[in-house]
């Protein structure tokens, strides 16, 4: 079994926890409760204090984002006079234009949910530290908000594109593993099929980007609902997912899983390490390829040459020499390689 | 009787005086080894790897380099005496400063104290100002969810009052309650007392405002200010060993001892650093947070859209677009075919172009030195030369030059008295001298911008070569050599600078390119329409590798 890794959940200034150090948290738990203000009110300060608005600032007793109660002293003149607030709320400043000050009920509270399962670790000003007893994939980018659900894997092959045909409502609240790319029509209709998150090798900038589009108009309008997340494990362009990563997702099908798409996070629970990689790879380990023209192949570093070559863009380099999983022989600039590590036995 | 060693001539160790420098990048490390040859000390080796590889690697790598020409009595040990050498070492900051931006106009004193973050090497985070189109209680929910390490506040002409600047002071005021993190003030001095009020005695550092009215910007002292912030945030040790401060330092430094009004940028994958020095070594430095090749502000809307139009070849956008977000994920990747290196070399040219857009004065330079793995190990000099004129546009008579081995932010790292002497016993190996451009304003299409004549001695004179507008030419002058150059300029062409008369006299040394005359104005000025604009593209990348001709083949 991995090591717990600390995961940290941002929770807005302000916001007060409701866990606590050593706490046992579930992916769906609140963690923290925050009370946004609303819309001011301007509580008039020149004339109960018979100063100009320039003045008022100096006379503060309580500076912004002070939490008052009805009755609590905002600013007192030193002729004693004072004033005071007339509802609950955060004192937000004051209005340069006429010196009122600017008090801001609470709205209702609001929750903050972790989605991650495990042990909170630590409770600091903008965040909680939770230890995750699960194995992380970190990914190359994404979008999207933090989500869970149980992982399910959509297409036969890490090469094969997600189609929009392949979600149903089988796939409602789950993270869904695709393939090598899917379209902006298949991120949309996987989140109107409720579909916490997808995985993918890569997308299309222009994909990601009308889809991202697509959400916020929708939410300008008001109909968008629940979280949807997106995680690419490899790169830009049509990417598949290395069959290795591949294989080890597919043989955690079935497990809950967190994604925090625009961190480029997965966490597997209670899975074990997940294949790594490892930079500057050594001679006779397998090797993913990064950066056209083999972005996202896999194959064997057979040798590392002598010297520095140049590649077809020019650009000397240390050399590496692959052997591609189709079979191809190619020299690629050590650079754009990483080895991928076995998972190690149970 | 025979002692075991006799008959053999006992041999003293022979050592090797040997240093390091090293610049550790956010993406790529440099690294050479300064050695004494034949009683000068030289640079003997140089790598440049992917910072992730560590320093064993390194080590590896330089040592490999060394293979057949180091003195085979130290060759065996060369590892040992590398690992034991004096090293002199630089780093990007370990990590990026965050800082909250609060302001009244988006357009205004927002965007001015934005330039100001941004080119003194912090990330904006958050942005708020007071006509955002964003309610009072948004702006403050986004500045409440914002990881920042300090705020910076603007707002307000100075001799007036900003209404909305306090309302802005007031949310960060909010935003910001009950931590400790510094905050700037730098809008109108009449309301610096009323926005201190705000907060906790000590807490707000009143700085001259960077927008004083409407027509004027005064950034330098904003900038001042935050470079120290920052400095004293991130790195509370020690400056000196910051890559974008040891660069300013080094750049400074040479220009003072060549007397020589000298720019330097290096651009990084995460940084692009802009330092301007007179030749007294007074030097100013911005350090663009956004500036580097890696930076999120290439991926923002449009951006692919921009460079695609950069390219000498038809390239799909879409493809672009995914190029730069690969280097955006992976930033010591390298470019491997043709295509992915054009837009890497056009991302380069657009940082440097909004660099020196943003109020850098870019004429009246004798060198300009380019920095940073994609400028100095272009596959070509003369593709390094091309980003530097396309990138900068130095009006006027500028040698060019390229800090190949990455020495020169190590160097700068050094005491002050010891850089000097540092770029004293290296000053053959330090730069590569690229050649020299000249480079005109003004000029009609169609059009003789300029009518060049270059005379060296034991040379045939060359010319009169008449550059057209819109045309680049570069003829061979090779490294160390001098020529001297009549230049007769078009009407209304100015080489900028004192240089006001039709007729220049100058005296120029060559390098690895030759010499560039280059007519395509400042700024440059590519035609509209695709077709027309890849076309001329393509014609002046052409004329930058094309293999520099003596005399006027195909000029006249």
């Amino acid at each position: 079994m991995t090591q717990p890794t600390l995961h940290r959940v941002h929770v807005p200034r302000g916001a007060s926890a409701v866990v606590s150090v050593g706490s046992e948290v579930r992916p769906d738990d609140v963690l923290a409760h925050h009370r946004r203000p609303q819309a001011p009110q301007r509580v008039p300060m020149t004339g109960p204090l018979r100063v100009s608005p320039p003045e008022v600032a100096a006379l503060l007793v309580a500076r912004p984002g002070a939490m008052l109660e009805v009755g609590d002293p905002i600013a007192r003149s030193a002729e004693g006079r004072q004033v005071v607030a007339p509802v609950a709320g955060l004192l937000l400043g004051i209005s340069g234009a006429d010196g009122s000050a600017l008090l801001a009920p609470l709205g209702p509270e609001e929750p903050v949910i972790g989605h991650v399962r495990g042990r909170v670790q630590s409770i600091e000003p903008g965040g909680i530290n939770v230890d995750v007893p699960g194995a992380l994939v970190r990914g190359v980018g994404g979008t999207g908000a933090a989500v869970h659900g149980e992982l399910v894997v959509a297409v036969h092959d890490p090469g094969e594109e997600l189609r929009a045909g392949a979600i149903d409502v089988g796939a409602t609240g789950k993270i869904v593993v695709g393939g090598s790319r899917a379209s902006a029509e298949t991120l949309t209709r996987a989140r109107a099929m409720g579909v916490a998150g997808i995985v993918l090798g890569g997308v299309l900038d222009k994909e990601l980007r009308d889809f991202e589009a697509i959400q916020r108009r929708r939410r300008e309008v008001g109909g968008l609902s629940g979280s949807f997340g997106v995680l690419l494990l490899e790169g830009f362009g049509k990417v598949g997912i290395d069959p290795q990563r591949f294989g080890w997702l597919k043989g955690h099908a079935g497990s809950m899983a967190s994604l925090f798409g625009a961190d480029g996070l997965l966490y597997v629970y209670d899975a074990e390490v997940a294949p790594g990689r490892r930079t500057l790879p050594r001679v006779g380990e397998r090797v993913i390829a990064h950066r056209r023209p083999f972005q996202g192949r896999a194959g064997v570093l057979v040798a590392e040459l002598d010297d520095l070559h140049a590649t077809p863009s020019g650009i000397q380099a240390r050399m590496g020499l692959v052997r591609f999983e189709d079979g191809r022989l190619a020299p690629v600039p050590l650079a754009n390689l990483e080895a991928t590590l076995p998972v190690p036995p149970a | 009787m025979t002692l075991p060693d006799a008959g053999k001539t006992a041999q003293p160790e022979v050592g090797a005086e040997l240093s390091m420098l090293v610049d550790i990048g956010s993406a790529w490390t440099k690294a050479a080894i300064v050695a004494r040859s034949r009683g000068r000390w030289r640079i003997v080796s140089q790598v440049a790897q992917p910072s992730a590889w560590g320093e064993a690697d390194l080590r590896s790598a330089l040592v490999a380099r060394l293979d057949g020409v180091v003195d085979r009595r130290v060759a065996s040990r060369i590892g040992e005496l590398l690992q034991t050498a004096p090293r002199i070492a630089c780093h990007t900051p370990r990590r990026v400063g965050r800082i909250g931006l609060a302001g009244v106009s988006g357009e205004l004193s927002g965007a001015s104290a934005r330039r100001a973050a941004e080119s003194a090497g912090w990330t904006v985070t958050e942005a708020a100002t007071a006509d955002d189109g964003r309610s009072l209680t948004a702006r403050l929910a986004a500045l409440q969810a914002a990881d920042v390490d300090a705020w910076l506040i603007s707002g307000g002409f100075d001799g007036g009052r900003a209404d909305q600047a306090l309302e802005m002071a007031g949310l960060v005021a909010t935003a910001r309650s009950g931590s400790r993190q510094p905050v700037i003030w730098a809008g109108s001095a009449d309301l610096a007392a009323e926005v201190s009020a705000l907060f906790e005695e000590g807490a707000v550092q009143v700085v001259d405002n960077p927008r004083p009215d409407a027509t004027h910007e005064q950034p330098i002292p904003l900038r001042h200010e935050l470079e120290e912030l920052l400095q004293r945030m991130v790195e509370p040790g020690g400056v000196r060993q910051l890559t974008p401060v040891s660069f300013r330092r080094a750049i400074a430094e040479l220009a003072r001892s060549t007397m020589r009004s000298v720019l330097g940028v290096d651009l990084g994958a995460r940084y692009l650093t802009w330092v301007r020095s007179d030749e007294t070594g007074d030097a100013e430095s911005r350090v663009f947070a956004s500036g580097g090749l890696a930076s999120p502000a290439l991926l923002a809307s449009g951006g692919s859209a921009r460079l695609a139009r950069l390219l000498p070849m038809a390239l799909d956008e879409l493809a672009v677009a995914d190029a730069l977000r690969n280097l955006n994920a992976r930033p010591a990747t390298l470019p491997q075919t043709d295509d992915e290196l054009a837009v890497t070399h056009a991302a380069a040219r657009h940082l440097l172009s909004q660099a020196a857009a943003e109020g850098s004065i870019t004429e009246g330079l004798d060198l300009l030195i380019g920095s940073g793995r994609t400028l100095a190990a272009a596959p070509r000099p003369a593709q390094a030369a091309q980003l530097l004129l396309d990138g900068i546009r130095p009006l006027g008579i500028t040698e060019l030059a390229i800090d190949t081995a990455g020495a020169l932010p190590p160097i700068g790292a050094l005491e002050d008295g010891e850089i000097g002497e540092g770029m004293g016993v290296l000053r053959d190996d330090l730069l590569v001298p690229l050649g020299v451009a000249v480079v005109p304003r003004g000029g009609r299409a169609g059009q003789v911008t300029m009518r060049v004549s270059v005379h060296r001695i034991g040379w045939p004179d060359e010319g009169p070569i008449d550059v057209r507008h819109g045309q680049v030419t570069v003829l061979p002058l090779g490294r160390g050599q001098s020529a001297e150059l009549d230049i007769e300029l078009g009407a209304s062409v100015s080489l900028g600078g004192p240089r006001s008369g039709r007729q220049v006299h100058a005296t120029v040394t060559g390098g690895t390119v030759g010499l560039i005359l280059d007519a395509r104005d400042v700024p440059l000025a590519a035609p509209r329409r695709t077709d027309d604009r890849r076309a001329v593209l393509a014609a002046w990348h052409d004329a930058f590798l094309r293999e520099p001709t003596s005399t006027l083949v195909g000029n006249r």
